[in-house]
């Protein structure tokens, strides 16, 4: 995508208008609330705190239902795709023009979207533009925008996590078709996904990273066995998926053979922009002052100092994660590309929810370990489930830090991992033997 | 405080690059280790450089008062960048503390009578607030201010001041005491009757404190009588954002020099900076320095929109991050450096000592907590 960054002051102005016209006119909750934040009681509403979904199927289908609609209802008015193209159904805008569409949304009450647009919209559909054939863009694009076909992601591989170009998943060509065969893993909403994105081994005698080859498989194909894995908030938002000799036309590869690695790392770029910003969700209302106020006041742990020194720090944490993403969003108004500050923003991000939970159920105690029916007290639990995995999706703690260190810092490689030779040469977990 | 003059991007950049250069050439470590040798504690000849060469001591005093008007973000710019030079000198004392009081005191006359000295750099102040205990506590002041005369000039003061910057050199004391309507801001002169200051033996010597005592020293109020707790808040709002300024250029060095060893430095064969353990270091130094970067700049943009009750949650905020990003990273650069970071020898313990100082100076991580949850709400 070549676009220019830059959105100037007057072009936002009428873009904003327009944003709170559509938003007023068209969100399910109505108008916008005065101050989110603001209109937190203690012991009113919903008091869960849930960064997965731990719905009853049911449920889980309702709010999917809604959830494409109001994709939907964003497409049918222009604000379906807002940075992609008019020919896709998009509105040729910056993503300084989606960060303001972002904020403004927050404010009002609209159904979560976060199935679709996570990983489909953020991080498949810019992949699929920038890498795929005209003919497949005009399939599925207008098809993900409108909320009809989900997307997921099949990269992780159990031999292949943190060090992702050591996918195994073959794939070999038969025709003007390739066949598909191995397993991914830890794939999140492929149990609702139409389209995943799959990176496959093409050839095992090139390096490890020049031997990939990314297809865009119908997950209707014969072949694909999805299975969900539950994870430890009993929940099941991510799965184990089987490919078992798929066929996938040619023209759905993405990207020249072997060259899926270059594929790879569009997604992975939009992966960390879409992360990096996240500070909205339904977890974000743990991280507000009046949250944690009301937690010390109904805990009893106002006036204990190492509480309250623990609180300041991280709501001063807080406060400076906030900061980073707006100097971010004003660098990029002013048409500078951001530095460190997203992959910083994405660190924070999630040491801040980890060390919210920890406090809050630190201090309830018991009441955070058995539901006593006390509002407010014992949904803490589902958040604090749910930290340890924010610590390891989309790149672990220890990637981001030696992405920040050797990046921005310029401190040298880990020396011994091998780029050279051929990827079946490679050792592999749990045994001292070659890959393939 | 309106009226403040913006500077544009491309200005500021070239306020810190013009700023950074001076400071190369005359604040290097060498010249920061003699002059803290010295009974002055910092270099007369710099500092009129500075108001002569770069107008600094003049960059947030209004025009009408004799200097150039800029805000909060302008001032932050050259502090970073003093905080990364270890800059010894009166501009925290005189420009942060002594300047700002004046102006936060909104009288005119005090202002016409101090601030031109301040900005032309003929005039060096120090503001001088706690006592016993170190605290910015209005309660804990016991300082005794008497009226004797008419007018604002007929007051006299007597008690302790402790802990206070540059308090042996400053031409103009500004001090808080206590009057039958409560803490009041007052002038002294360096010459007032019964005024005498002691240096204080101090564990950053880059950072010169004094005790002031005051005997019946005639004094001037500043201000309103009785309005002094009210602007020791205010105050130490603005002390606070400079000194989160100072605070992240010190931190920015740290991480500087302790990349730049660690891709140096080769141990079993390989560079330091290779081994994770140093690389993560060097990382959790950056998310530190970028937290802290992003809190002290943000409050000097909302200083200077005039949002007051959002400034002084920022400010707060920016004391919290940038104290402990600037200990963390002065702590880890010495860790990085290994035996020779530990020496008399390497800068690294200049920064520790500094960094420990800065955190320390307004009270410490209990009173800068409590100082933010206050604010917000808690
Ligand atoms: C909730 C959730 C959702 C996910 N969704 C998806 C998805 O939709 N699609 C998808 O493809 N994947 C998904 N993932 C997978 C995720 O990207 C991987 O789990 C992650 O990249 C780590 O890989 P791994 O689990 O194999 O751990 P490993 O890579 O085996 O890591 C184990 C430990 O070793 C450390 N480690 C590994 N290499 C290094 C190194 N070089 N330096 C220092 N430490 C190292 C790691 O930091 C970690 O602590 C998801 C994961 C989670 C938890």
């Amino acid at each position: 995508m070549a676009h220019d960054t830059h959105a100037d002051a007057g072009d936002l102005a009428s873009f904003t208008a327009e944003v709170r016209a559509f938003l007023d006119a068209h969100a399910p909750g109505g108008t916008a609330r005065e101050d989110k934040a603001g209109t937190f009681v203690w012991g009113k509403g919903d008091d869960r705190m849930a960064y997965f979904s731990s719905d009853p199927p049911e449920e889980e289908q309702r709010k999917l239902e809604e959830a494409r609609a109001w994709q939907r209802t964003r497409y049918e008015n222009g604000f379906g795709w807002i940075t992609g193209p008019a020919q896709y159904g998009g509105r040729d805008l910056t993503p300084v023009h989606d960060m303001v569409y972002n904020a403004i949304e927050a404010e009002y009450d609209v159904p979560d979207t976060g199935v679709l647009s996570v990983v489909g919209l953020g991080m498949i559909g810019p992949t699929i533009l920038a890498h795929a054939r005209d003919e497949i863009k005009d399939r599925w694009l207008p098809a993900m925008y409108r909320g009809e076909a989900i997307a997921c992601q099949l990269f992780s591989e159990p031999e292949a996590g943190s060090d992702l170009a050591s996918v195994r998943t073959r794939a070999v060509r038969d025709g003007d078709a390739w066949v598909l065969s191995g397993q991914k893993v830890w794939t999140s909403v492929a149990h609702h996904s139409r389209l995943g994105l799959a990176l496959t081994r093409t050839n095992p005698d090139a390096p490890k990273h020049k031997g990939i080859t990314a297809f865009l498989v119908d997950m209707t194909l014969p072949g694909v066995e999805v299975r969900p894995l539950r994870q430890m908030t009993g929940g099941a938002d991510f799965n184990e998926v089987f490919l078992n000799e798929v066929r996938v036309p040619d023209d759905h590869r993405l990207g020249e053979v072997d060259g899926g690695w270059t594929v790879a790392l569009t997604t992975l770029m939009n992966e960390r922009a879409t992360v990096g910003g996240d500070n909205g969700g339904p977890a974000a209302a743990a991280l507000t002052p009046e949250r944690l106020y009301a937690v010390l006041r109904a805990s009893w742990t106002l006036d204990d100092r190492a509480v309250r020194a623990q609180a300041a720090e991280l709501l001063a944490d807080v406060m400076a994660t906030e900061h980073l993403n707006t100097r971010a969003l004003r660098g990029m108004r002013a048409g500078v590309t951001p530095g460190p500050e997203m992959s910083v923003a994405k660190l924070m991000y999630a040491q801040n929810l980890t060390c919210a939970a920890h406090l809050v159920t630190d201090v309830f105690g018991p009441r955070a370990i058995a539901d006593s029916g006390e509002w407010g007290t014992y949904a803490w639990s589902e958040l604090l489930l749910a930290t340890p995995a924010l610590r390891i999706l989309g790149g672990t703690e220890e990637i981001m830090k030696n992405i920040l260190a050797e990046r921005v810092l310029g401190l040298p490689k880990e020396p011994g991992i091998d780029t050279r030779s051929p990827f079946r040469e490679l050792r592999r977990s749990g045994t001292g033997e070659g890959a393939a | 405080m309106t009226g403040i003059t913006e500077l544009s991007e491309s200005e500021l950049r070239e306020l810190r690059s013009s700023v950074r250069d001076f400071l190369e050439a005359k604040s290097s470590e060498e010249a920061v280790r003699k002059v803290i040798e010295t009974d002055l504690g910092y270099d007369p000849e710099v500092w009129s450089q500075m108001a002569e060469q770069l107008r600094l001591p003049g960059l947030i005093i209004p025009e009408e008062y004799g200097g150039d008007g800029f805000g909060q973000v302008a001032l932050g710019a050259v502090l970073e960048e003093t905080g990364r030079a270890l800059l010894c000198s009166p501009f925290f004392a005189t420009v942060v503390l002594g300047a700002q009081a004046l102006l936060a005191s909104g009288d005119e006359e005090a202002c016409a009578a101090y601030l031109p000295g301040i900005a032309d750099g003929t005039t060096t102040a120090a503001l001088a607030v706690s006592e016993r205990t170190g605290a910015w506590d209005p309660v804990q002041i016991e300082t005794r201010a008497l009226r004797r005369g008419e007018g604002d000039a007929g007051w006299e003061l007597t008690g302790t001041k402790s802990f206070v910057i540059d308090g042996v050199s400053a031409d103009l004391l500004l001090v808080i005491a206590r009057t039958t309507a409560g803490p009041s801001l007052f002038a002294v002169d360096r010459g007032a009757a019964g005024l005498t200051a002691e240096p204080l033996e101090t564990l950053d010597g880059t950072r010169r404190m004094a005790r002031v005592r005051l005997g019946g020293t005639p004094a001037r109020l500043v201000g309103t009588d009785g309005a002094g707790g009210r602007l020791m808040a205010r105050i130490l709002d603005l002390a606070v954002t400079g000194l989160a300024a100072e605070q992240t250029g010190g931190a920015e060095l740290c991480l500087e020099s302790a990349t730049a060893y660690a891709r140096t430095r080769v141990q079993f064969g390989r560079q330091i900076g290779s081994f994770q353990a140093v690389k993560h270091k060097c990382a959790d130094m950056l998310v530190q320095l970028e937290l802290a970067r992003a809190s002290a700049r943000e409050a000097a943009v909302i200083a200077d929109k005039g949002d007051e009750t959002a400034f002084a949650v920022a400010a707060s905020a920016a004391h919290v991050c940038c104290s402990r990003a600037y200990m963390f990273a002065a702590a880890e650069n010495i860790q990085v450096h290994g035996g020779i970071g530990f020496t008399w020898e390497h800068p690294a313990h200049l920064y520790f000592r500094r960094a420990k100082s800065s955190q320390l100076l307004f009270g410490g991580p209990h009173a800068y907590h409590e100082r933010f949850l206050e604010r917000l709400g808690f």
